[in-house]
Order: C-alpha cells, then structure tokens, then sequence
C-alpha cells in the first residue's frame, strides 16, 4: 500500500492548486453568511483531510465531500468565521469516521446532511455532542445491517 | 471449442520474441501478471518511454481510478477505503494489462502506453475481459456437458459447485482479477501465474482436453483403475486430490511399453513384470529415452491428437521419469505402476451392511430404549438385533447413549471384518500412504475426539497381536468404496 500511497500523494500535488482555486471560489457562496476561507486557511484545511483520510485508512482523490461539508454547514447558525476552520476539520474527522463506522453504505451527501441536521437541532452547535450522537447512530446501523443480513441468509 | 488457443494464452512473456528484442528490450523481464507495470519498467529502462511518459501514464492510471471509484460508489461517495481503492486499481491494470498483453509484441504495447490514453486501453481491455469471460462460460458447458463419471469428489465439486459460483459472482470491473474460488481438483499441469477469468479459462481448457483424452476408455477400466489407486495408496480415492489424466496417460504408455494395447490401461502382472525388468537396471537418462519412445508409440496408435495434447502430455509425463527412478531405487514400484489383480477387488460381505438405513424416527425410537436399557449386554443385545448400516452404527457411536463398559461389550460383539471397518474409518490418515500397519498404529494412539474412539483404541490395544494382524488384513482388503455411508 506504501508504494500506492506515495504514488497518490505525488499526483494529488499537482491536483491541488486545482482544489485551491475552487475552494476559493466557494467563498463567494459562504461569504453571505460570513463565513471565508483564506488560501492559508484551505492548505491547512486540505493538508489536515489528507491526514485524517490516512488514519481512517480511506482514499478520496477529489474534494467533493469537502465542498460538500463547506457549502452545506455554511448555512448553520452556529458555526462562525472565528472557528470556521477548526470547525470544518472537526466536521472532516466526524465524516470520514462515521463513512468507515456504517461500512460506505451511506451516500456523501445524504451523511453529511444527517450531520448538519443533528448539528443544528439536537445538538445546538455542539461538536461534542455531534459526535456522541452520530456514534450512537453507527452502531444502531451496524446492527440493523447485520439483522438485514441475517433475513438475506436466512432466505 | 477453441482449445487450440491454449498455445497462445499459456505463452509466458519471456517466449515472447528473442532475448533482447532489436530496441534492446528484455522480453524475460515482462511478467504476465503486471505486465503493464513490467513494460513501463522495461520500456524506460530501454529508452523507449522518457520520464514525462511515465509520469502521463501515472496520472492517467489516476483519473481512471477516481473513474472507478465513482463508477464504484454509482457517483454517491468520493472517498473508499484503501483496500477498496487498491482492488479497483488492480482490476482496472488487469484490463490495461489484458489488451496490452493482447498485442503480443511488447515494442507494440509499448508504443501504445506512449500514444494511447490510459482510458481508452482500459475500455478495449475490458472488452477483452468480458469476451474472455463469455468464452469461458461457453468452455464452462462443454465441460460440464462431457465430465467424467467418476465418483471422485474434487472433480465433481469443481465441476458441479466452485466453477458456477465463480463464473456468476465474476465482477469484470471491480474485481477482475480476483482468483478466489475453491477449485480443488487438481490439474496435470497447471499455470498459477495467470489471474482471474484468464486463469479460469485456461483451467477449463485444460480439463477439457484432459477429460476429452480420458474419454477414450472404458469407464469400468477408468473406475478399476482408481480402485487399484485407492488401494495401493490405502486410501479413499473419491475423497482425495489427484488428476485423473495423469494416471490414465501413465497407464495408457505403460501398457504401450509393455507391449499391450494404448486402449488398456490395466496393466496386467505379466505387464507389470517386463516393466520391472525394464526399469530396475535403467538410469535415469534410460528411463526417460523409455518414457519418449513410449509416448512417441502412444501418440501413433491413438487417434490423432491435437498438437495442444501432444504438447500436454509429453509435459505431463516429464516427472514420471523421477518417480519411477526413485521407485525403482526403493523397490516399489507397484506403487507407480498399479497392477490389474483379479483378487485384488474381491467383494467382501461384511456385516455392516452398506444400506437398510432406519429411519430417523426408528432411530430416536431405538437410541432412546438403548439408553433405557439397564444392563450392557441388553444394550449390545438391542444393538445387533437392529443395527445393520454403517450409517446407523456411526450415529449411534456419535449419539453418545453409550457408556464406559458398553463399548467394551459392543465391540467384542464385532467380528474382525466389523472392527477393520470402523478401524479403516477411525485410521484413516495414518493408513492412507500405506507406511504404518495397525499394530504400530494403535500402539502410537493415546486419545481421539470421541468416546467411541477413545474406547476403540483401548479396545484394540488389549486384543493379541495375531488378531490384530488379522484385522489388518481385512483392512487391506476393504476398499474404502466398499465402506458406504448409506
């Protein structure tokens, strides 16, 4: 996997100033809630995502979950310029947590919108709680996967 | 049936062209598996692709990765995990790898990984894949159409179970390389270096020319002749991993050697004893002028064989000639060479009878008056009167409604030919092979799983050693096809 790695992480490279442009232009869509990313800002945001990808054991060799998360959470209350980028790698580490915990059965989209859904009612903004309750919710998953694989067996 | 291609898809990459080809490539370097990866090392190393090139066709390798991936997750996930990232990309290099190797020349696919995109190669090695996969299934019935009656459960496992599964669960585009199967039956010769549906392939078409080469005897001749294996090796054929054609074309050319007729392979003592003095004082490089001339004689008085067969069994017959040298050496060798004995399949009566299975009713019935039973002797008494297939005595051994002295009582009920039975069952690989007799055997036993067997092996270590030996003697010669479950 090392040589495979090595050889995503040098072609990425040169993908990346193509992710920095367009992770630009996003502000101008989140700039109406207050919310913008300076390039600093996005080449830690970027550098952090690889990190995380690499401890969950996952690949992703766009930034469309990311635009995702951007543009969906930029619409939430709770989330300001002061903490928007430690916010948003948070919101990375829940998202890639949660894909590898309900096993890639769930869709970018459709996860990411049960988070800002929780993050905004239940949880009232709260990172912390984000998590325990997304927690709650991968395992409550596992085990209706497993039930639904039990009843496919069983047929 | 396009056996006839096997030539071209057995081909390993250093058959392909000289030693160096004349833009100084080094066709021994190129691997069938990998075999993109191979020529972009090759091709660089050779001048034939510049750094920019690789680089290019890395990138392109990239794309179509992250082509996959959505094509992967139908478009709702940008990310996988790295297992499922690095399945995809050795399927997606396993159709590279198909088309390219298609070209045969490598100076030609190397042109290619310069000029073509990586997509599109992909595209056309996957239509390659894909028109593999359907000759294979077509190759599949024809097998499965013309297979062999023989009772050899490897054969029929691969045949009837592990073959289909493989050829509906075969995932062209995600996971095309994918070997993964339970084929147990064993080729003559087999390739392991090739992958997935190509591997497949090639498997059937050498099972179909193997099975298409036995067809030409008699199916009784084909089962004695297993029977004879079975008995030499002391165990039960139908339940090991061997292949058939190799014994019936060592048979075929040693009847030729011995100057019978290529369509007996049943050899007979009279046979066996020329091919003894023939091989006894020959060296090896003898033995295998023998095995030519033989195999030269074979392939004259059969009907035409393909080249493809030809070329198979004069391969399949390479490492007869180290067998029968070291058996020659080690005097045994009736153990490469199985000799027709009319006494040696003798049909034996043996008191556990082969059928007359009770239901599983009667069988609770009488399981549960056996436990009720007080003394061991009406236990044994119940037992006798009512138990007649092995099947039954072994679920009644495993039922463990038996205790201590009732084994010990039953057991002495039996007769030698009743003890050989369960002996041969309980022993099974310590006698399969031949080396050991019964007597070192259970002497080298200290416990098994089962009560049963516990009480068997102390059972036999308190008989004499001239019963033992008689026992032993029954057990040579019960054929383990004569031992029915049912």
């Amino acid at each position: 996997m090392n040589n495979l790695s090595r050889l995503f992480t040098s072609l990425t490279l040169s993908a990346q100033e193509q992710h920095m442009i367009q992770l630009l232009e996003l502000n101008e869509k989140t700039k109406r809630f207050g919310l913008t990313l300076a390039p600093d800002d996005i080449k830690e945001l970027l550098a952090a995502k690889n990190q995380i990808l690499r401890h969950y054991g996952r690949l992703e060799l766009g930034i469309e979950a990311t635009k995702e998360i951007i543009e969906v959470f930029s619409e939430s209350p709770y989330i300001t310029q002061e903490h928007y980028v430690s916010t948003l790698h948070e919101l990375h580490e829940i998202f890639y947590h949660l894909k590898n915990e309900t096993e890639d059965k769930i869709g970018d989209a459709k996860l990411i919108g049960m988070m800002k859904d929780c993050f905004d009612q239940e949880c009232e903004g709260s990172l912390e709680l984000l998590k325990d309750k997304l927690e709650e919710y991968a395992a409550a998953f596992r085990v209706e996967a497993m039930r639904d694989e039990m009843g496919d067996d069983d047929e | 049936m396009n056996v006839g291609k096997m030539g071209k898809t057995d081909k390993s990459a250093s058959d392909r062209g000289a030693l160096v080809s004349r833009h100084g490539l080094h066709p021994s370097s190129l691997k069938r598996n990998q075999y993109t990866l191979s020529l972009m090392r090759e091709g660089q190393r050779a001048g034939l692709l510049d750094q920019q090139d690789i680089s290019r066709i890395q990138y392109e390798f990239l794309l179509l990765l992250q082509e996959q991936i959505i094509r992967y997750t139908q478009g709702e996930s940008s990310s996988v995990a790295t297992e499922t990232a690095e399945q995809l990309l050795a399927s997606a290099m396993y159709a590279v790898d198909a088309c390219l190797w298609s070209m045969e020349d490598p100076e030609k696919a190397i042109a290619s990984l310069k000029t073509t995109e990586i997509a599109r190669l992909h595209a056309m090695g996957v239509e390659q894949v894909r028109q593999c996969l359907e000759e294979t299934k077509r190759l599949y019935h024809e097998v499965k159409k013309h297979k062999l009656d023989v009772p050899v459960d490897a054969y029929n496992m691969t045949i009837e179970e592990s073959l289909p599964i493989f050829l509906q669960k075969y995932n062209i585009l995600f996971d095309g390389h994918n070997t993964m199967a339970s084929i147990d039956y064993p080729l003559g010769i087999d390739d392991m270096s090739l992958q997935g549906v190509f591997y497949f392939r090639q498997y059937l078409e050498r099972l179909h020319m193997e099975d298409r080469f036995c067809r030409q005897w008699e199916r009784e001749d084909l089962l004695r002749l297993l029977e004879h294996f079975g008995r030499v090796c002391k165990f039960d054929y139908r339940l090991e991993l061997f292949n058939i054609f190799e014994l019936v074309l060592h048979h075929a050319l040693f009847s030729v050697l011995s100057g019978g007729d290529p369509r007996r392979i049943l050899i007979s003592p009279v046979q066996y004893e020329q091919l003894e003095r023939m091989f006894t004082h020959a060296d090896a490089a003898a033995v295998g002028h023998l095995i030519d001339r033989g195999v030269d004689r074979l392939l004259d008085q059969l009907p035409a064989q393909d080249s493809d067969t030809t070329d198979y069994m004069k391969r399949c017959c390479r490492n007869l000639v180290r067998r029968i040298v070291n058996a020659a050496e080690h005097r045994n060798l009736q153990t490469v060479i199985l000799v027709d004995k009319e006494d040696d399949i003798r049909p034996v009566t043996i008191s556990l009878k082969t059928g007359d299975s009770m239901s599983n009713v009667q069988l609770r019935r009488l399981l549960d008056d056996i436990s009720r039973s007080e003394s061991k002797e009406d236990k044994v008494r119940l037992i006798r009167s009512h138990f007649f297939s092995l099947h039954d005595y072994l679920d009644l051994l495993e039922s463990d409604c038996l205790y201590g002295e009732d084994y010990e009582e039953l057991y002495a009920s039996f007769g030698d030919t009743e003890l050989a039975i369960l002996c041969k069952i309980m022993f099974y690989e310590e006698l399969r092979g031949g080396a050991a007799d019964l007597y070192t055997i259970i002497q080298g036993r200290e416990g098994a799983e089962r009560d049963w067997q516990n009480h068997l092996i102390g059972f036999m270590k308190r008989l004499d050693a001239s019963r033992i030996r008689a026992i032993d003697e029954w057990i040579g010669s019960i054929t383990y096809e004569e031992i029915s479950f049912y």
